[in-house]
């Protein structure tokens, strides 16, 4: 009897082992690639902590899954080659799901919708001879203008997106809404005194997502299932109206 | 038997197996019944978790974006300054060009004309900024229909969880409908399996126990319905055959107890059976206190009838005898053959003196009686006779004093009746 009960005690205790282990590994850590300097969605604030709409998201479903996320920041022209070379799991990044991307990366669901907006001078159409357009590089809208056989003018944040038309190195420009937000409040790129309207090309409207790395199929669930939950449990909402002016889903 | 229509029996394990396969088929039916309504309330709950919710998130962001419209419109038509106008209709570009508006028609096409309204005001107030005011009215039309749209999305958003609500209820009220059917269809079989089982199998047993606790040869054969199962009509077969049985039985027994009563050859009762019988009559008459006699017959010179005639001859004399004693005695005399010619007899309620008369009569009877033998010879015999009174003695004692009388008759020469004259 008293051997059987021994017996049940170690079970008891090697079981509860297991359980705590498990738990321990519960705690799983991320590496998850973020941009600089790209306000709404991405950017330091006063403190000098990252934050905006695509870091905020990132750490919500990072609760969500229970892990361990450790952000790096990079930009976006490198950022699908790391996630190919296995240096990220996660892109909290605002990917277009472009064929290229997707051949080369995973993507989750889709955190926003997006459209492009084209800036120029009012009367200045695109693909107008001459001109030179600043786009992000690396970017879907970058992409876009080169196979329209437009000249580009690269820069490698968004945050410098106003820089070339300031200069005057560029006459107009292709940007995705949100950061479109960001440069209607730069003093210098108002005087300008450009004209914006939407650039009605297919491939710059729809779903932006964040990139996995494609190695990890069983990461994008989990991240699917996360963003599911924060997109009803009212976590993203709270997200949305923190960093951007209107519902962006 | 065989007059009676046949009807088909069952077994118990045909009928067990029969109850059984039902019930299983009842209830495989029931519960797939009840499977099937539990999986439509299940899909309508996982359609308001996986396509209502989402869908009621949906309309409450673009009630947001149109909010929103009315909002930037409001700032617009407020504001002082080429600057501030266009910031709004920055904004409102975005709004009304994003997708979560343009997936919607009525919300797109309202988008569409808030947009071109506020577009129009802009670039007017632009030349002239006075114009801005004149158009507020019609800014007010454009904000009802904003706010009317708000309405019917947010309407639309809780009628959807309404009506999911509702195929729910229905889904969820059938089962309840269905689980009472259930319940009511299990009893009710529950309660005719019973009841079955009561007519087919414990009234019989019942019935059959009755029969076989009273199953007596003085009752009737014991005589059951027509019973449905096999074993239940096996068993009442089997207890008319043991009442029959038990008939022939007490028949055998009967003609047994005769033999063994009887002597062979005349008829009459034998010596052990006399002596049960006579014994009890002597128990009873001196209980009572009544009289009775006993008495030894014994034919005289009979053995030189054998000795002349043969024994043949001899036999049909002493059924000749026996015949004639039987006859003369009253019905509730004993006669026994006490062995060879030497009869016993007693005398119930019968005085010695009473008892003397009789055999007395008897005595001469025989002696004037010619007894025919069976080769046409004819003899006549005569008969010596001991009578003793038996109402104080034992059986024994009685009959040995008569014994010592009908030594005495021999002694006298034959052909008399001597009453033993000492009392016991």
């Amino acid at each position: 009897m008293l051997r059987r009960v021994r017996l049940i005690a170690c079970s008891l205790a090697a079981a509860l082992c297991l359980a705590a282990g498990h738990a321990q590994a519960a705690v799983w850590a991320l590496k998850v690639a973020v941009l600089e300097n790209a306000p709404p969605m991405a950017y330091r604030d006063a403190d000098g902590r990252l934050t905006g709409f695509s870091v905020e998201v990132a750490r919500a479903l990072c609760d969500e899954m229970q892990a361990q996320c450790s952000f790096q920041t990079t930009v976006l022209e490198q950022l699908v080659d790391q996630l190919v070379a296995g240096e990220f799991d996660i892109a909290a990044v605002s990917l277009l799901d472009t064929p290229e991307r997707r051949s080369r990366i995973l993507f989750s669901q889709p955190y926003f919708r997006s459209i492009s907006l084209w800036i120029g001078k009012p009367g200045v159409l695109p693909g107008e001879h001459g001109l030179r357009i600043a786009v992000l590089k690396g970017s879907a809208q970058e992409s876009y203008a080169r196979k329209q056989g437009w000249e580009t003018v690269g820069v490698r944040t968004s945050g410098e997106l106003a820089e070339p038309l300031i200069a005057g190195s560029a006459q107009a420009a292709i940007v995705p809404m949100n950061t479109s937000l960001n440069l209607q409040k730069n003093k210098d790129f108002q005087r300008l005194g450009l004209h914006s309207a939407v650039l009605k090309a297919p491939e710059l409207v729809g779903n932006a997502a964040f990139g996995i790395n494609p190695r990890r199929p069983e990461l994008r669930r989990m991240v699917d299932a996360a963003l599911e939950r924060i997109k009803r449990n009212g976590v993203y909402e709270r997200i949305n109206t923190q960093f951007l002016p209107f519902r962006v889903l | 038997m065989a007059g009676q229509a046949v009807r088909n029996r069952y077994t118990t394990s045909q009928m067990s197996v029969l109850l059984a396969a039902t019930f299983a088929l009842l209830f495989t039916t029931v519960v797939a019944l009840l499977a099937v309504d539990q999986q439509r309330v299940l899909l309508a709950a996982e359609r308001l978790q996986q396509q209502t919710v989402p869908e009621i998130i949906r309309f409450q962001r673009l009630t947001r974006n149109l909010e929103k419209l009315r909002q930037e419109g409001e700032r617009l038509l407020a504001s002082g300054t080429p600057a501030g106008r266009q910031e709004s209709l920055f904004m409102i570009m975005l709004v009304a060009s994003h997708p979560s508006i343009l997936e919607h028609p009525p919300s797109a096409k309202l988008a569409r004309d808030t947009e071109a309204f506020l577009v129009d005001a802009a670039r007017l107030a632009s030349e002239d900024p006075a114009t801005l005011p004149l158009r507020l009215a019609e800014w007010q039309q454009i904000v009802t229909r904003l706010n009317l749209l708000v309405d019917d999305l947010s309407v639309e958003g809780v009628n959807l969880v309404a009506s999911d609500l509702v195929d729910m209820t229905a889904a969820m009220r059938l089962a309840n409908y269905q689980l009472i059917g259930t319940m009511l269809l299990v009893g009710g079989f529950l309660v005719l399996t019973m009841v079955l089982l009561r007519k087919h199998l414990l009234c019989p047993l019942q019935r059959i126990d009755r029969a076989l606790s009273s199953l007596n040869v003085d009752q009737p054969t014991p005589d059951f319905p027509e019973a449905s199962l096999a074993e239940i009509h096996a068993v009442e077969e089997a207890s008319k055959r043991l009442h029959s049985v038990m008939l022939s039985n007490q028949a055998a027994l009967r003609k047994v107890e005769l033999l063994a009563s009887r002597d062979d050859l005349t008829g009459l009762i034998n010596r052990r059976h006399f002596m049960d019988l006579a014994e009890a009559e002597l128990r009873r008459a001196q209980r009572y206190n009544r009289p009775v006699a006993i008495a030894f017959a014994d034919l005289d010179f009979f053995k030189s009838l054998n000795d002349t005639y043969g024994h043949h001859a001899g036999d049909v004399v002493l059924c000749a005898f026996a015949h004639l004693l039987s006859e003369s005695v009253r019905q509730s005399d004993l006669v026994c053959r006490y062995g060879g010619e030497e009869f016993a007899l007693l005398f119930p309620e019968s005085t010695v003196d009473k008892a003397h008369l009789l055999v007395e009569r008897f005595r001469e009877r025989v002696a004037d009686r010619e007894f025919r033998l069976p080769d046409g010879a004819r003899l006549r015999l005569t008969l010596s006779i001991g009578l003793a009174d038996a109402s104080h003695c034992a059986i024994e004692a009685a009959l040995k004093r008569a014994d010592l009388a009908l030594y005495e008759a021999k002694r006298r020469g034959r052909n008399q009746v001597v009453v033993a004259s000492d009392a016991c």
